[in-house]
Order: structure tokens, then sequence, then C-alpha cells
């Protein structure tokens, strides 16, 4: 953000939940992503398995499985990380969970931990879409793409 | 106020497929459409809140509809759970 630059009321800024590869929804093998039907979002090729909140707010639900969960941010975004595909399968095994559904959180604090070696040995993509639930309620979801590190940038909403 | 209920008999339960799927044929009815299952409550509209029920195969979904369109709502998504459910 520049000098003279200054942050929009109405926009909100979603930080990268984990380090890697941003890339567009339509890279997304499963349809459920890939045609939006949970919602507008990003996906991210993982680096590493270290999963951060990407905004201040509540964690809304973690999965008891430990493969997604949700926080939804103090503007009311509804954000759902999807750890890998298909991986509801795993039924725990390669995650595990550090935080609990409730809790406060803050942009950057640790939510759960994943094996990316042990989902993709399993057979499952690691592919993570980060998805914004309640879409209908922004003007615009506005994907960008590329490398990133935690709590970068990778989505802006516009109310 | 319609009600009905209807036993999950996909062996995945409502996961994220199905709860987008719910949450968007929901949206289409003007009425508000309550969830309740493992003694938690949901807004069907809302894909959050339904994945949150965390509804498995063989368990019971109790839907309340209550607005204008409530006979079209309660019929339209009981054969929606009929076909992806």
């Amino acid at each position: 953000m520049g000098l003279f630059s200054f942050r929009k009321k109405n926009v909100i800024e979603v930080g990268a939940p984990v380090s890697g590869e941003y890339v567009s929804l339509k890279e997304v093998t499963d349809p459920t992503f890939r045609e939006e039907i949970l919602g507008k979002g990003i996906a991210v090729l993982p680096a590493e398995g270290r999963i951060y909140a990407p905004c201040d707010g509540t964690v809304t639900t973690v999965f008891p499985t430990g493969h997604a969960v949700a926080v939804t941010s103090d503007e009311g975004a509804e954000i759902l990380i999807h750890v890998g595909l298909d991986t509801v399968k795993l039924e725990g095994n390669g995650f595990s969970v550090r935080t609990e559904a409730g809790s406060r959180v803050k942009r950057g604090e640790l939510l759960l931990e994943a094996d990316i070696s042990f989902i993709k040995n399993a057979g499952y993509e690691s592919i993570t879409p980060v998805i914004v639930c309640n879409t209908s309620e922004f003007s615009s979801v506005e994907a960008k793409t590329g490398r990133k590190r935690p709590g970068e940038t990778c989505l802006e909403l516009t109310k | 106020m319609k009600r009905f209920s209807y036993t999950i008999t996909d062996e995945l339960g409502i996961h994220a497929r199905p709860a987008g799927l719910l949450a968007k044929r929901a949206s289409e009815f003007k009425s508000t459409v309550s969830l309740e299952a493992n003694g938690k409550q949901g807004n069907a509209k809302q894909i959050l809140s339904v994945m949150l029920l965390a509804v498995k195969q063989g368990q019971t979904v109790e839907f309340s509809v209550e607005g204008e369109d409530e006979e079209q709502a309660a019929a339209g998504l009981l054969s929606f759970m009929e076909e992806n459910l």
C-alpha cells in the first residue's frame, strides 16, 4: 500500500492462510469449488501445512476431521478454508486442529496443521480452496493470484 | 408453517457440496427455512450454518419452512433432499 493510498472502508482484505501458489478456483478439479457452489474465492497449492487465520474474527466452524475450518471476519465475511480435496475421507488423519469453534482469532493466528506429504501420499490433492461462503453479500470478490506468504492479501471483497 | 423431516441416506452425510447446493436451493424461496439436527439449529440458506449441523448418514433433519411460498418451498426442498441426500 503506497504512502498516499488509503484503505477504503467497504473493502475487506482477506489474508493468505498458508504460504504457497494462489490460483483461480477454475484450476480446482472438484466441481463443488470450481463451479463456485460454496461461493467465490481462490485456491492455494500449499507450500507447507500450517494454516493461519485469514482475518480478525471468530472461528465459526472446525470440522471434527480437521480438514476444514471457517472464520467469520469482524466485517461479516464467512471464509472457509478447505485443506485438500475430498480430505473428509481421511477422517482426521494428517490434521491437527489448533483452535476451536467460538474462538476469537487475529489474522495470522495458527488454526490447524496439515501434513501435506501425508495427504499427497494418501492419494489426495493438497490444493486448498479459500472460499467466501456468503459471496452473495458482496458486490465483488477479487482473487489475487500468485505466490504468497501467510497474511498477504489473497482476496479483496467489496461490500 | 410447513414442517417435514428427512433421514439422510448419502454415506457422506451433508458434506460441502450438498450443503452448498441446499443453501442455493433454499435461497430461491422467500420463506425462512430452519433446520434442526443433532440438537442443533441452522439456517438452510447459509452454507456454513448447514455444514455446522454435521449431519451424518442415518440422521434426521427437521425442516421448518415459513413464509408466503412455504408450500412450494417445502415441496421443492423435500424433492431436493430425496434427489441429493
